[in-house]
């Protein structure tokens, strides 16, 4: 059983990384576009929506084998490692930019208009009093994204990445023990997962100390 | 006792501070701002009253650039609102603005919140904005908060931090949306003795209120509204014993029998 857990846990360097390199993606993609969003109108605004949803509602198993396998057809060819960071982050970025614009949008429109009567720039209440408020009040969403994007890395074994899933699979394969093998799978992810849920809840209580946030395990 | 170049009352000039001409306004279809004609000179202390929904708050909202408007002109010592953007921001520095619902930075302090535009818009050192931001923070009487954030002060101790933060600004015109409608009522008073203390340095003010006891202590003149008009424009003396308009007189009574 300890063989097990120590096999699997092998792929949890290539699980970190893909979810750091898959953050990179995701906070620039959810912070342009979730802002781009709430300011702009129109066309503009239904070119934004249509990039945002086309990473948020594609289902992401389909967009990486789209990405990796039909990319290369195209003349690009780019490693395991960076497709799938591209797509988890880009559509974990997707669900997140709406946390941005609801964010943005819930402020009362006189935040705005007392920074516009001191004499602020638009930028300069976009960046000084809109969004350090915003960012704070949706920081509990931004960790149930963050949750997501690391349960969505099991999936990278389908694109030949070693990741924990992919260990298992290979496990499984050696000695025929699927109960232990799949059982060790599950709570190696809860044990990655729950630290960040319990932050999350943390940052919840302290974002909104009135409310009342889950309680108990 | 407000860190105003104090101005002798006896000061009051006639240089129009602002002028608003042929003012119109809609809301979509609603004609919320008929034909207003009005010069508010230096050192005016201006009352506008009137029934809600008379389009008192959106005039004082136009003559800062909160609210753009369809047709007419608006000007503050000479510079035209809503012409461009830079214009605006030039003539916005102008003014300062104080809101029903105080609208203070809830994730800033007191301090930050009053230090924010000295520091942006007008680009002064942290401890010039700093010493800034005291001096008025003491003028409204709440120095000792300046740590503090909005959440932790009582509405009207927010309200005299919103008076501290406009006058931040150096404005030579202060803008009132019924600064006391949010207020419960023994918190009204605070405010309004700092406005009042605000008033004796000459400062030019208009003030959308129903305290019609402050305007008759404070108020030079009294504009009366009515329907997205002016349909008085008195001295404040003549408007309190002898409203002309029928409008104005039944507001009157209403108002002043409670």
């Amino acid at each position: 059983m300890l063989e097990i857990w120590l096999g699997i846990l092998q792929g949890l360097g290539i699980t970190a990384k893909v979810t750091a390199y898959g953050l990179v993606f995701a906070v620039p993609f959810a912070l342009v576009f979730g802002v781009a969003q709430f300011l702009t109108t129109g066309l503009t605004r239904f070119l934004v929506t249509a990039v945002i949803e086309f990473w948020r509602s594609s289902a992401v198993v389909v967009l990486l084998f789209f990405f990796y396998y039909v990319l290369p057809v195209m003349g690009i060819t780019l490693s395991a490692l960076t497709v799938s960071a591209l797509v988890l982050g880009l559509n974990t970025g997707g669900y997140a930019s709406q946390a941005v614009r609801a964010g943005l949008q819930s402020l009362p429109a006189g935040q705005r208009e007392a920074g516009m009567a001191l004499g602020l720039s638009r930028p300069a209440i976009l960046l000084l009093i809109e969004l350090p408020q915003a960012l704070v009040a949706m920081s509990p969403t931004f960790v149930n994204n963050l949750i997501q994007l690391v349960k969505a890395t099991s999936l990278v074994s389908l694109v030949t990445l070693t990741d924990m899933t992919f260990r298992a699979k290979e496990i499984a394969q050696t000695d025929y023990d699927p109960v232990a093998i799949y059982s060790a799978l599950l709570l190696a992810f809860f044990v990655v997962c729950y630290p960040i849920a319990l932050a999350g809840r943390w940052l919840e209580a302290r974002v909104n100390p009135e409310s009342g946030t889950p309680r108990g395990i | 006792m407000l860190a105003q170049d104090p101005l002798p009352v006896s000061a009051i000039n006639t240089t129009p501070q602002v002028q608003v001409d042929g003012l119109n306004k809609w809301f979509g279809a609603l004609h919320v701002l008929k034909d207003i004609d009005l010069t508010i000179r230096a050192g005016t202390r201006m009352v506008v009253c009137g029934p809600s929904g008379s389009g008192k708050s959106t005039l004082i909202r136009c003559c800062n650039g909160l609210e753009p408007f369809q047709k007419g002109t608006i000007q503050l010592d000479g510079v035209a609102l809503g012409r461009n953007a830079r214009e605006t921001a030039t003539a916005r520095r102008l003014t300062g603005m104080v809101f029903q619902s105080f609208n203070l930075f809830p994730h800033l302090t007191v301090l930050a919140n009053c230090t924010l535009a000295l520091r942006r818009v007008f680009l002064k050192s942290g401890r010039e904005a700093e010493e800034i931001a005291m001096q008025h923070l003491t003028a409204v009487r709440i120095p000792e908060k300046a740590q503090a954030y909005p959440a932790q002060l009582s509405g009207g101790q927010q309200q005299r931090v919103a008076i501290a933060r406009a006058l931040c600004l150096n404005p030579r015109i202060m803008l009132f949306d019924e600064p006391t409608s949010a207020l419960d009522p023994e918190m009204i008073k605070e405010v309004l003795d700092v406005m009042i203390a605000l008033a004796k340095t000459g400062m030019t003010m208009v003030c959308v209120t129903h305290e019609m006891g402050f305007a008759r202590e404070v108020a030079d003149e009294i504009v009366f509204m009515d329907e997205g008009r002016i349909v008085e424009h008195a001295p404040s003396k003549d408007f309190f014993s002898a409203a002309a308009h029928p409008r104005a007189r039944l507001f009157l009574d209403t108002i002043l029998s409670h």
